[in-house]
């Protein structure tokens, strides 16, 4: 084959052999995924109670004092303060993850259908929208 | 030569996979710890599958001017002379140190480095969870003096394949410690823990690549306490598995950033200052919360008056 006839064909060959491997590839990514799940090595992250959340945040926010902590009642969220900062603190898969904001804006959060409307900083997520059991800012 | 005659990389894919069923498997016995949550190990491996897509975007440009640096080489390194690959082998690891160092203290390279350290978990999956935009921030520029010394485009290729090959393995629980003389000299499951672990004791420390020697001459390396345990992930972690997140968050917080900022001191900080840097100090930053930690430490252990 002339050299001028086959280069034509050469940038599809390195596309397809590209788009193989990746396909291949991805079947290989799921099913380690798939394995992972089964063999249900995530770690225990059991429902939050107050300890655990004072605990937790303790790590995110050492310098913080904490004066009172709100659960979810599904224990997949905690808000508390810590003066004049609230902290949020929930479950991403089988961590947890937490956040900061102004006291003042915890407070004048919306609640609907009994669950809180808290606008978060950061990327992601931008909003946060915990069920907590007997949240009552105005008597702190 | 040009064209590296294989890719380290690509021959240890079938590696890499069979490891971390290793890692599943034996942490499934109870043999080894190994700590895995599906959808954290879907995003790790998704950001190592689909990296090479960005990549490609850069690749020629990087190729080009690898080539156009050996044609304006110095000397000439056969490719086949022992003592050029023990040459590139320390100089590509010294290399890899200023990067990762770099990677690590200024917020533009920070940016496109950090989605390796977003999991909160430390597997041999984490160690795909691979940069998307590594490419495009420049520092492939470290390594060109390497082809102006002489090394062929084909030998820095390989031995950066080989560098991160190595690193594959260092991402796990698994294994404790290596013998005494291995750790002091080799960058080591241990060292890394450290290196991707959130307490501030542990924070900006162990760059190392391969060899943990240059963490020990420029003063960056901790050892492991067995009393602190690492806790992995980010100083504020992300709230989800979206690999675009995971990707772009940090250049989206600088895009946040940039728009607020209100001189062109503000602007270079929020670029090239240490990853948290804020114009009023109210952001931690690495250096701050080790400030604080070492403060409480010092008031935890002096006596009350």
């Amino acid at each position: 084959m002339a050299p001028d006839s086959r280069a034509p064909e050469e940038p599809a060959i390195l596309i397809t052999a590209f788009l193989s491997q990746l396909a291949v590839s991805g079947v290989a990514v799921l099913v380690i995924v798939a394995l992972a799940a089964a063999a249900r090595l995530s770690r225990s992250t059991p429902p939050l109670n107050e300890a655990a959340a004072r605990a937790l945040l303790a790590d995110d926010y050492p310098d913080a004092p904490i004066d009172r902590v709100w659960l979810a009642g599904d224990g997949d969220a905690a808000l508390a303060r810590s003066g004049a900062r609230a902290l949020y603190l929930f479950r991403l898969g089988d961590a947890w993850v937490a956040r900061d904001l102004a006291w003042t804006e915890a407070a004048a959060a919306p609640v609907r259908d009994g669950r809180l409307h808290l606008s978060l900083s950061g990327v992601s997520p931008r909003l946060a929208r915990p069920a907590l059991a007997g949240w009552a800012p105005e008597t702190m | 030569m040009l064209e590296a005659p294989f890719d380290p990389v690509k021959l240890a894919i079938p590696f890499f996979i069979l490891a971390i069923l290793l890692e599943i498997g034996l942490g499934r016995l109870r043999l080894a710890r190994a700590e895995y949550e599906a959808r954290d190990t879907l995003t790790s491996l998704a950001m190592g599958l689909l990296r090479g897509v960005p990549a490609l975007l850069t690749a020629g440009l990087v190729f080009a001017a690898t080539v156009w640096a050996w044609e304006h080489r110095i000397f000439t390194v056969p490719f086949t002379a022992w003592w050029g690959w023990v040459a590139i082998f320390f100089l590509d690891d010294l290399i890899y140190y200023v990067f990762h160092r770099l990677s690590h203290e200024r917020r533009f390279w920070w940016a496109a480095h950090v989605n390796h350290h977003s999991s909160q978990h430390y597997n041999l999956s984490t160690a795909l969870r691979q940069t998307w935009t590594g490419s495009l921030v420049g520092t492939w520029l470290l390594w060109l003096p390497l082809a102006f010394l002489g090394f062929s485009p084909a030998q820095i290729l390989i031995q950066q394949g080989i560098s991160l090959v190595y690193q594959f393995w260092i991402h796990t629980e698994a294994v404790g410690r290596m013998p005494a003389w291995f750790e002091a000299v080799f960058n080591t499951p241990s060292h890394h823990r450290v290196h991707h672990a959130r307490n501030p004791r542990y924070l900006d420390r162990n760059y190392a690549g391969i060899l943990i020697i240059w963490d020990k001459m420029f003063g960056t390396f901790q050892a492991e306490m067995d009393a602190e345990r690492p806790r992995y992930g980010l100083i504020r972690n992300l709230g989800s598995f979206n690999i675009l997140t995971v990707a772009f968050h940090e250049w989206i917080a600088i895009g946040r950033d940039l728009a607020s900022a209100r001189s062109l001191r503000e602007v270079v900080g929020y670029l090239l200052g240490p990853p948290g840097w804020s114009p009023d100090g109210s952001r931690d930053t690495s250096e701050s919360l080790r400030a604080r930690w070492a403060a409480r430490q010092s008031a935890a252990h002096t006596p009350a008056e």
